[in-house]
């Protein structure tokens, strides 16, 4: 089972202009955070978020995958929550580019990393359920 | 909060997939004697317990006697807290979706 957030947003851009948004640091900092970030494997790097009551704001990550322009992956470390965030680019033609988000590697939130949690599937039943 | 005494993490009760299906198939009826859900799995009448003790503990499973069988019920509430926890990451993206949004579209100008 697939054990993820999964979401999709559609962009009237170019596939080029898309992946260059999430790959090149100035543009990172203008949608997500300041940050180091560089599109190498194995490149560590930080967003620096506003640290607000949830959490200092330091997201820590090092890239995992680099297919320009289609696919772009990386660890993303908060605190003791380690996860696997991927960004799948497809062009949909029209000018129109979807960008589809996959989180994954929950771990409870007492820490006990490893668990996971089958999001995809399960965040519908839950939504059903707490609609009842 | 929960009437019941919760001491088990809501995010540990449904971290197995068998305790996941129980909660499916309590979500579908009123009231379940545990001889029906036992019926749903390959595994037996105690190893099925054993799981709705857990969930139990954390919360989301009410039971009670009618005569020699015990009946099970869903309490969906504690797991608002795990919505609640897939919504902050939820709406995280959607902000930064919308600034990225804005981005390229000042790009296009």
């Amino acid at each position: 089972m697939s054990l993820s957030l999964s979401m999709n947003f559609q962009f009237t851009t170019t596939i080029e202009k898309l992946w260059s948004a999430i790959t090149d640091s100035n543009k990172l900092a203008k949608w997500i955070a300041e940050n180091d970030f560089k599109a190498e494997v194995g490149h560590r790097f930080q967003f620096r978020h506003q640290p607000s009551e949830w959490w200092d704001g330091i997201v820590n990550g090092e890239v995992l995958i680099v297919d320009e322009p289609n696919r772009l992956s990386y660890e993303w470390a908060v605190g003791q929550e380690k996860q696997t965030v991927t960004l799948t680019l497809q062009d949909l033609g029209d000018g129109k580019v979807n960008l589809h988000l996959e989180q994954t590697g929950f771990s409870n939130a007492q820490g006990l990393e490893g668990a996971k949690y089958g999001w995809s599937s399960w965040v519908v039943e839950l939504e059903k359920m707490l609609q009842q | 909060m929960s009437e019941n005494n919760q001491f088990r993490d809501v995010f540990d009760a449904i971290a197995d997939p068998t305790r996941r299906r129980l909660i499916q198939l309590l979500a579908e009826a009123e009231e379940t004697p545990l001889h029906e859900l036992t019926a749903q799995f390959q595994m037996g009448r105690t190893a099925v317990s054993k799981h709705l003790t857990i969930l139990k503990e954390a919360g989301l499973v009410l039971d009670r006697k009618v005569g020699r069988e015990t009946r099970f019920r869903l309490n969906a509430f504690p797991l608002k807290e795990v919505q609640d926890w897939v919504a902050f990451y939820s709406k995280y993206w959607s902000t930064n979706m919308v600034r990225l949004k804005q981005l390229l579209e000042e790009e296009e100008e």
